[in-house]
Formats: structure tokens, sequence, C-alpha cells
């Protein structure tokens, strides 16, 4: 008797747990997904599709593999804080990118285009040694990587430039 | 109230001791990060240390531990101490739960190893890689298994509150963890950062506050010695919590790549989260009526109210930042990593603090061992909190409008860092006394167990009434 009483209390709570749950999912995870500014790519992603086992698909994986995303945001907002770091970003530059590399936080620069920045020569000294061309720079020393990786880095980040179509947006 | 059988005592005790090993470990790691943001030399002792220990690959380890080793294993420990508790029903295979608990333990090194070694998926908070992934899919299932059995074959006829809150969170829980970890496996770009974050908020959203607050509405009316002040309060808080919380993952990206209705989606819910927790502040205050000297002499209390108001303000602040216009300033600086501490820390690790030194001697049979020393523990989290989070919010303001200013990259993006370092020392002071306090923790907890005061068997029978 009161076993039944007690289900009886128990299942409405678990069906409109879930169901609320279910709403949020599909409201901004699902559809989303489906919105077509998502599923489409445009020039920038192109360029960021790369070849496997080219060196800025490797470039790629030691900037994750170091963590760089935990302190490098790859997005550019239409605000006052990002006015100088290029064009603003869209959904479509990002088509291709897996895993996603947007970030949360700016400890260092934002790196969505980047390769406008500096040349290989400054990256292979600034990788090496922050402090040498940023005195009072908090960035680690990257000079425990090895050459192949350092360069494949370097590859990755000179990539990171807008298509000649996007500049100015 | 039944009685805690030996089995469940066991099981209770081992997530209990494993969760304040992680919560050391996992503040060390803490300190070491917070002492790189100043001097990013440290520990560069030779290329072992350095790349192991390099601050990407071991700022994932500081929130992994603290979330999956010390706030979820003492939540799964609080768990299966309070729902027998209210349910008058021993907990359901004790010794299964006890195996899940080493299991875990097993999981978390296995975490530790790979994240230093730079195998990551890179969504934040479900760093892991796969296999890890639906290890820790099994555990969470097998527990919210235990859970629920013990809830359905309860002696006590009504649903206390803190059993919706509970059992939510073991619904919701296994659901976002599989999105963010197992679905964003197998998309890319915006879509994959939207999951992600799906998952990133609602596992503090869905499980880390539901469970918690299901602990505060436990234990305040234990240690107030009050009745809860209203039974239809919590019930819509709980209800509202369940509708505008979910929603909450695009303000992650606000101002970014996404849709502008995503935006105002992920906004609008954000600000209705003020009813919850309202909610839960009304019934903390209309419980603590007329017991508010009590506070003075009882430091689990201290620490629930504590808590809930560091809840409150988190609540506040949090729809603050999600506007568009603050956002543009505050997205991306200290203040962010201000605001993520203060509900782990200042408000569901305090809620845990009270409830160990409330359940502690009820399942030893002895008291804790010095009250001075808890109020220590009180104290300095209190205070390291208050510098940590005041220096990053202040720091942050500092950050967002000097890049708004122009200063976004190369040398002047340099003198904004240059200029954040005497936050950076005062934070990491706030974050050593924070440590201190939880060393102080440990320490009281130990000789507990050895010199704690025996309880007599009145106090024995009144403390699990």
């Amino acid at each position: 008797m009161s076993g039944q009483s007690k289900e009886r209390s128990m299942k409405p709570f678990v069906v409109g747990a879930s169901l609320l749950f279910f709403i949020g999912v599909v409201a901004t995870v699902i559809l989303p997904f489906y919105d077509e500014v998502m599923q489409r790519e445009n020039a920038n992603a192109k360029i960021k599709n790369y070849a496997i086992h080219s060196p800025e698909y490797r470039g790629r994986q030691v900037y994750i593999r170091e963590g760089c995303h935990v302190c490098h945001t790859q997005f550019v907002r239409p605000v006052k804080a990002d006015s100088s770091l290029g064009p603003v970003s869209v959904p479509e530059d990002y088509y291709h990118d897996y895993p996603h590399l947007l970030g949360t936080v700016r400890t260092g620069s934002d790196l969505t285009w980047v390769g406008t920045r500096w040349n290989e020569q400054w990256h292979r000294v600034h990788l090496r040694n922050p402090r040498q061309v940023f005195p009072g720079s908090t960035m680690p020393s990257y000079n425990y990587l090895s050459d192949q990786d350092t360069e494949d880095l370097i590859a990755y980040l000179m990539s990171l430039k807008p298509a000649p179509s996007t500049e100015g947006r | 109230m039944a009685a805690i059988t030996s089995d469940e005592n066991k099981a209770v005790r081992f997530f209990f001791y494993s969760s304040l090993a992680w919560l050391i470990v996992g503040m060390i790691i803490g300190l070491i990060l917070a002492i790189k943001y100043v001097w990013p030399d440290f520990l560069v002792w030779g290329a072992f240390l350095q790349k192991y220990l390099s601050y990407g690959r071991i700022r994932p380890v500081h929130t992994h531990i603290l979330i999956f080793g010390w706030l979820s294993m003492a939540y799964v420990a609080g768990l299966l101490y309070v729902i027998p508790q209210l349910t008058r029903k021993s907990l359901e295979h004790p010794r299964f739960v006890r195996s899940l608990g080493i299991i875990w333990n097993v999981y978390m090194i296995l975490a530790i190893i790979t994240l230093s070694m730079g195998y990551t998926t890179t969504i934040e908070y479900a760093e892991t890689v796969w296999p890890l992934d639906l290890l820790l899919i099994v555990l969470v299932a097998g527990i919210t298994y235990a859970c629920f059995k013990t809830i359905a074959k309860r002696n006590e006829k009504q649903l206390y509150v803190s059993l919706w809150y509970f059992m939510g969170s073991l619904i919701w829980l296994p659901f976002l963890y599989i999105i963010g970890n197992i679905v964003t496996y197998f998309i890319s770009g915006v879509p994959q950062a939207l999951a992600g974050w799906f998952y990133g908020h609602n596992i503090i959203g869905l499980w880390l506050t539901t469970v918690g607050v299901g602990f505060i509405y436990y234990l305040l009316p234990l240690l107030s010695k009050n009745p809860l002040y209203s039974h239809k309060l919590s019930l819509i808080g709980f209800w509202t919590i369940a509708t505008f919380y979910v929603w909450n993952g695009p303000h992650h990206l606000q101002n970014g790549p996404i849709p502008a209705w995503l935006m105002k989606a992920g906004v609008v819910p954000s600000v209705l989260l003020i009813i919850p927790v309202w909610t839960v502040l009304a019934n903390v205050f209309g419980t603590m009526k007329g017991k508010w000297h009590v506070i003075s002499e009882n430091v689990p209390l201290k620490f629930v109210v504590t808590g809930a108001i560091f809840y409150l303000i988190t609540c506040l602040q949090g729809p603050f930042q999600s506007l568009m216009q603050p956002s543009a300033i505050l997205k991306f600086t200290n203040w962010i990593i201000g605001h993520a501490h203060m509900p782990l820390f200042a408000a569901f690790s305090f809620v845990l603090f009270a409830l160990f030194y409330y359940a502690l001697p009820t399942l030893t049979g002895r008291k804790i061992y010095s009250q001075a020393l808890m109020n220590w523990h009180f104290w300095l989290s209190v205070i390291g909190f208050l510098i940590f989070a005041f220096t990053t919010w202040t720091a942050g303001v500092m950050q967002g409008f000097a890049w708004a200013e122009g200063k976004q990259y190369g040398v002047p993006f340099l003198e904004v860092v240059i200029s954040l370092q005497p936050f950076s020392i005062a934070r990491t002071i706030g974050g050593a006394l924070m440590f201190t306090g939880q060393l102080i923790f440990i320490y009281n907890v130990r000789r507990s167990l050895k010199d704690g005061q025996l309880l007599s068997l009145e106090e024995k029978s009144s403390s699990t009434a």
C-alpha cells in the first residue's frame, strides 16, 4: 500500500526534472547546432582546415598539449576591448576547429590573428625565453620543446591570419 | 532514526577522508599556479619539473582535483550520510559503494597523470580523455543507483526537501556529464564550445549548487534547532533552479561568435536565477530568526550561514557579469577567476566543512578535538578568500578598462601584465591563508579521531535524531 503511494510521489518528480533539463539542452545545445551559421564554412575556416600531419596541424597539437589555450583566447568580439585585434570572429571561422580553442581567460593576449603580428624568428626567440623580448612577461619559457615541436608550433601560429576576403570585417 | 550500519559508516568515511586528501593536493597545485603567475620560473628546476608542472598543463589538474576529487567525493560522502538519515533506511549496497570510492581515487590519479602529460580535450572541466570519462560515468551511475534504491525503499513517507535536491542532481549529473564529455567528442567548432559550456556551467549549477543547497536545508534546522522556515519556498526554489539554470551555457560566449538570439536566451535565465537563490536566503534568514546568537558558539552553523551568503553574492554577481555591457569589460579578466572561486570555495566548500564537523562525531563516536581550531579554520578561510576575491575583482576591472583603451597585444598588453603584479602577489597571500585554514582543518580532524572526547550515550542518540 505505502509502496504504491511512494512511487506515485516520485514519478512526476523524475519526469518533471528531466523534462526541464532537456528543454534547456534543446534550446542551448541542439538548436544552435542546426543554426545555419554553424553549418557552413568560410575562407578563414578553410585556412584552418589543416591537412593531417602538416606542420600546422602538428603545431596545433603542440599548442593543445602544452595548454596554450589555458591563457590565450582565440576569439575577437565586436567590443572596445578587442578593437585592435583584427577582424571580428564569426561562427563560420570555426567550422573545422576540432577541438575548438576559443579559451576563457586572457592571461596572455588574444591569438586569433597572431599570424599578422610577428615573424618566425621573433617567435623562435620569444617561445624559448619570453622575458628576452618582453621583460616582465609571465609566460612560461618553452625551451624544453624539441626543435621539431617548436618549428611546428611556429608554423601553426603563423597560419593564424584572416583570409583576404575578411580583412577589415 | 536509523542507526548507521558499520559498512555504511566505512563507505561514508572512505569518501570523506579521500576528499580531504584531494582538497590538500588540489590547493597545493592552486598555490603553485598562483606563484607561477608572479614568478613564472617557480619550480622550473630541471626539464622534468618544468615540463610536467607547466602552467598550461597543471591548471586543468587544479580544477579537476578540486571539482571531482574534493567537492564531488565529499558530496557523495554527504549523500551517503544524509540520505539514510532522511529516509530512515540504511544505505543500500554499502560495500559496493565503498569499492566505487576506491576506483574513484584510481580515476583521480589517472586523470592527474594524463593531464600533466598533456593529454587533454581542452573542454574546460572535461579535459580528461574519453576512457577516463567512461570510467567516471560508471562510478556516478553506481552512486546514483545506490542512492535511488535507498530512497525508493525508504521508511519515512514524506520526501524531505533536501531529497528533492539530491534526486534532481543525481538525475542531471550523468546527462550533463555525457553532453560535456562524450557529445563534445563528436562535434567541432562553435557548437562544440556551446555543448562544452552547457556542461561547464551546469556541473556547477545542477550538481555542486543543487546538492549543496540540499545540504544547507538539511543542516540549518539541525544546527539552529529551529524548524525549516518554509517548505513551500524551498520547493519553488527547486523548480525555478531546474527551469532556469540549464539555459546558462551560452553566456560564456557573450559577445562572441554565436547568434544574437542565443545570447539573449543565455542572459535572461541568468537574471531569473535571482528567484531560486532568494528562496534559499529567505529560508536561511527565516529559519535563523531568534537563533542568531547561536552562531557565536557554533562554528558549523557559522560556516553554513556564511556559505549561503556567499552563494547569494555569487548569484548577484553572475547575472551582472553575463550582461552584454559588463561582459565586454570583465570577460577574460581576473574578475572571472575571483567569481569562479566564490561558489566552489566560499559557498559550497563552506557548507561541506559544516557537514564534516556535524557528521564526523556521529561516525567516529568522538567529538571534534578543538573548538578553537575550528574557529581558526573558519576565519582563515573567510579572510583568505576575501583577500583573494577582492584582489582578483579589482585586477579584473583594471585589465578590462586597460584593454578597452587599446592595450590589447605586444608591449602595451605587457604593461597591463606588469601593473597586475601587486595584485597577483596579494592573491597568492590570500590563497596561502585559505590553504593554511585547510591544514588546520585536517589536523583537527586527525586529532579528533584519536583524542576527541567520547560522545556520551545521550549525545549519541540525540546527534542523529
